[in-house]
């Protein structure tokens, strides 16, 4: 078997989403004499999971299963998915969670201040430890939160993920926007939303790193556009 | 030998002179009408023996620390003067008298006996009555009592082991009044200097600065915007209940709520497509109500204005009276766990006359005694606060006895067996949904009998369940609701704020609380919104309205888990803070000028606190905090003076016109 080959039934043992011929050629091309598989399978990975799922040419769209048509029917009770569906994260809510209590805990993080129990605690940059996204730094997620996703398929439509049973992988925090996943075969629609269970979902991680950035300074306000529709209803 | 004993008030001098006399005493008076000499013989034992002894007392802090009279003027020399002007330490006008009748008596005797509270205020008049006394007698050795309640065996033994002053505790109470002195001046002279000028309703007024009133203050606002600025939402849930053995059994919902209606509409179609719900666990098993902790005054404080409708400094003023007759413990005191070596048994027994819980402490004299609970404070001086003597209800006001028998219930509680009781959980799975159902039936009530202040009632009888049982619900139900505001805060919440963050000592909390209010810088409304006023009229108060419906945030958690922390009574009349418009402007002004330590935040207290800790821990150095502390309120000073715009801005904005930072 030639090193396209290998890296290619490489790529798909490890199930992240089908690369394109182009991208696996290219890989390989990229360095002369090429590095050794381990490395070029590392590197395919990092930058599959960090691709645009919907449009990326790096992936490989006739063996990419997307949405069925009507999936997105509220009006259909119950139906299913007929095949293995990658798709990434567009944006996650944590719906156990009032948005002003969730509103209210960022903008004390901003401050620089969070409490334990009732102590107020000063948090300065350098403590954070994590430099990169203090606004992150929240509290353990409950095992009785349900969340809320949107999920992306290769056609670029998007439809809700319903946490139906816990999925700890799963959080506001944990899950980076972007994040790959698979819907298994059997997995439930109802009402336009994907259930998600440990058993059908598999999260494969990666990220889009500037949609991230973008959600993640964006999040405060659109907490706040959503407790204002929320008045007005 | 001659011994000169000084306590820290008469009502102690006078105790104390009672017991180690044997109640034989000749009584003098001096030139202070309060004051008396009392003079009788006392073996004090060790190298003393049989000794001439002269009790006499002060009345709390005989000095004061003050700027010297170049300083007096409000703006010349400028407030910032006053970080490292001269301070001097004089005695106290009105306290002249005193001093000079600790040095005269001071003259005829080889030895001081210091009888002041065993805390770090009492080591510090300790140190002052020395000070007094070397005036009549360079000489004079000093020892000190150590004692945490005046009953006699107690007393007698402190005046046979007599120790040292502890120094340490002195040089962190004089590093606290040097601190508050400059930073109290400094600040109260800058903001009024500014303010003043703008007129309005601030144009008469002295606006004080306190180190400890401007975070608690902070609290009272912080609060208010939280209530202020609260936006209600609504959510679902889904409700089950079932009908058995004709009891209506409610199943809670394990996802409790979401803030979403088409995600609970999914989840409720498919409980309703799955028809039956299965039992998935059944289980019987026996629960307890822990009896409570061993009464510290943080603790006293809280229940005395959550249950006895008192503010915590009146709570703390009737105790101080208990304590001064010789009824109760020292009252200052951050121990929660009492020594294995107290007979507690024999001041249970004491109780046993009384009509309303004296059965009780009979029964657990006659072995229904357990030891206390044991909590994670100790404070090293004074054991938890318990009654020691006991107090017919004719010998003490209204208002007294009330405080007393709350002492005397927490103390017979704490030496009784946990509340017992059967704990039924039955859980269901409907469709993917989970849902439990939790009951209690009480079987021995044990110290509930006596702290009538806590309740735990039985639930539902659970009927029978199996597990992986079928059957369809009676009724199962998507129900919605609303959010409502966290209320404002009580004085048990500012209590409890303060204590977690490290604002005041116990001892102090309840005067800066009053401060705050004596200042204007916060009112109390009544639960309920109108002003405080006769507390009888709200009898009948009904429940705030957002309440009724879906508990919102202020009920999560807080449910059965907590377990009946107040009680039905508690509820009436309780005060609410509300910041006026001076409070909030100060503290949003404060907030902005000084981003990282603003005054009205906790951090900057907390670490003085620590510091005064660090040196009676030995671990630091009057000087070393004196120098660190100032340095540290300069900055803010200095930085406050070029933001000062700020604060002004926010002084003369009208109140509905500020938003929170």
């Amino acid at each position: 078997m030639d090193l396209a080959s290998q890296l290619h039934s490489s790529i798909l043992s490890q199930s992240l989403p089908p690369p394109s011929q182009t991208f696996v050629t290219s890989l390989i091309a990229a360095r002369n004499p090429p590095p050794p598989l381990a490395s070029l399978v590392a590197t395919a990975k990092s930058r599959l999971l960090a691709c645009d799922l919907s449009s990326s040419p790096s992936l490989d769209s006739a063996s990419l299963a997307v949405f069925p048509a009507g999936v997105e029917n509220t009006h259909l009770r119950e139906q299913s998915l007929q095949r293995d569906t990658y798709v990434q994260v567009l944006d996650i809510e944590n719906l156990s969670l009032s948005r002003w209590e969730q509103i209210e805990e960022l903008e004390s993080i901003e401050k620089g201040e969070r409490t334990r129990g009732r102590e107020i605690i000063r948090v300065t940059a350098d403590q954070d430890g994590s430099g990169g996204e203090p606004q992150q730094q929240q509290r353990a997620t409950p095992s009785n939160a349900t969340h809320r996703l949107v999920l992306q398929d290769r056609s670029g439509k998007k439809v809700y993920g319903l946490e139906l049973r816990r999925v700890p992988q799963i959080g506001v925090g944990k899950t980076k926007i972007g994040e790959k996943l698979i819907l298994k075969a059997g997995t439930r629609v109802a009402r336009g939303s994907v259930m998600l269970t440990p058993e059908t979902c598999q999260v494969l991680g990666g990220k889009v790193e500037a949609w991230h950035k973008t959600w993640t300074e964006s999040r405060i306000a659109r907490l706040k556009e959503a407790i204002g529709g929320d008045q007005r209803a | 030998m001659k011994v000169l004993c000084v306590a820290e008030k008469p009502s102690i001098s006078k105790a104390v002179a009672g017991h180690l006399s044997g109640g034989g005493f000749q009584t003098r008076n001096t030139r202070n009408q309060y004051i008396k000499n009392y003079t009788f013989s006392f073996d004090f034992g060790q190298s003393w023996g049989q000794c001439d002894v002269n009790m006499t007392c002060v009345t709390g802090h005989l000095t004061q620390a003050e700027f010297t009279n170049e300083f007096r003027n409000w703006s010349f020399p400028p407030p910032e003067a006053l970080f490292d002007a001269p301070i001097v330490t004089n005695v106290v006008d009105d306290k002249k008298a005193i001093a000079q009748n600790i040095a005269d008596q001071a003259r005829w005797s080889q030895l001081l006996v210091i009888w002041t509270d065993c805390d770090r205020e009492g080591e510090h008049i300790g140190n002052e009555i020395v000070e007094a006394a070397y005036k009549g007698n360079a000489n004079i050795r000093v020892k000190r009592a150590k004692f945490s309640n005046i009953e006699r065996a107690h007393v007698i033994s402190a005046a046979k082991r007599l120790v040292d002053l502890d120094e340490k505790q002195v040089s962190a109470v004089a590093a606290r009044i040097e601190l508050d002195l400059r930073i109290g001046y400094a600040f109260t002279r800058f903001i009024t200097n500014n303010l003043r000028p703008l007129r309005g309703p601030m144009e008469n007024l002295v606006i004080s600065y306190g180190s400890c009133q401007f975070p608690t203050l902070g609290f009272v606002v912080d609060r208010y915007f939280r209530v202020k600025n609260f936006v209600p939402e609504t959510f679902w849930g889904i409700k089950l209940t079932h009908l058995r053995e004709g009891k209506t059994i409610n199943f809670n919902w394990a996802r409790h709520r979401l803030f979403d209606r088409m995600a609970v509409v999914i989840l409720y179609e498919k409980c309703l497509a799955a028809k039956k719900a299965k039992v998935t666990k059944v289980q019987k098993k026996p629960t307890k109500k822990y009896k409570p902790l061993p009464l510290t005054t943080v603790e006293l404080q809280k229940a005395a204005t959550a249950l006895l409708r008192m503010s915590g400094q009146q709570a703390m003023t009737l105790a101080e009276g208990l304590y001064n007759k010789g009824f109760i413990s020292y009252p200052r005191t951050e121990t929660d766990r009492f020594d294995r070596g107290m007979n507690l048994k024999a001041l249970a027994e004491r109780q046993t006359p009384d009509a309303r819980w004296g059965n009780y402490a009979r029964g657990l004299c006659d072995g229904g005694f357990q030891q206390p609970r044991e909590g994670k404070h100790d404070d090293k001086a004074h054991p938890p606060i318990h009654p020691i003597t006991y107090a017919a209800p004719t010998v003490l006001s209204h208002d007294e006895g009330r405080i007393y028998e709350y002492v005397v219930r927490r103390f017979l509680a704490c030496c009784s067996d946990d509340a017992k009781g059967e704990a039924s959980d039955v859980e269901l799975q409907y469709g993917d949904e989970l849902f439990s159902a939790h009951g209690v039936i009480v079987s021995e009530r044990n110290y509930l009998e006596v702290f009538i202040y806590e309740k735990w009632d039985n639930t539902i009888e659970m009927p029978k369940f199996t597990v992986g049982e079928q059957f369809e619900p009676t009724e199962a139900m998507m129900t919605d609701g609303k959010t409502s505001p966290p209320s404002y805060l009580t004085e048990a919440d500012l209590i409890a704020l303060m204590d977690a963050n490290g604002i005041g000592t116990d001892a102090t909390m309840a005067e800066h609380i009053q401060k705050i209010q004596d200042r204007e810088y916060v009112a109390t409304v009544d639960r309920g919104g109108q002003p405080a006023g006769d507390p009888e009229q709200n009898d009948n108060e009904p429940a705030p309205a957002s309440r009724g419906r879906g508990r919102g945030r202020g009920g999560r958690g807080g449910g059965r888990g907590r377990g009946g922390s107040g009680t039905t009574t508690g509820r009436r009349g309780i005060k609410l803070f509300v910041p006026t418009q001076l409070g909030v402007a100060l503290i949003l002004g404060f907030d902005r000028m000084n981003f990282e330590t603003s005054l009205g935040k906790p951090f900057l207290r907390k670490e003085m606190e620590l510091k005064m800790k660090a040196i009676c821990d030995g671990h630091t150095t009057k000087d070393v905090v004196l120098r660190e502390s100032i340095a540290q309120y300069r900055h803010v000073y200095m930085e406050s003076q070029q933001k000062l715009h700020v604060l002004k801005s926010v002084s003369l904005a009208p109140c509905d016109e500020r938003h929170h930072p």
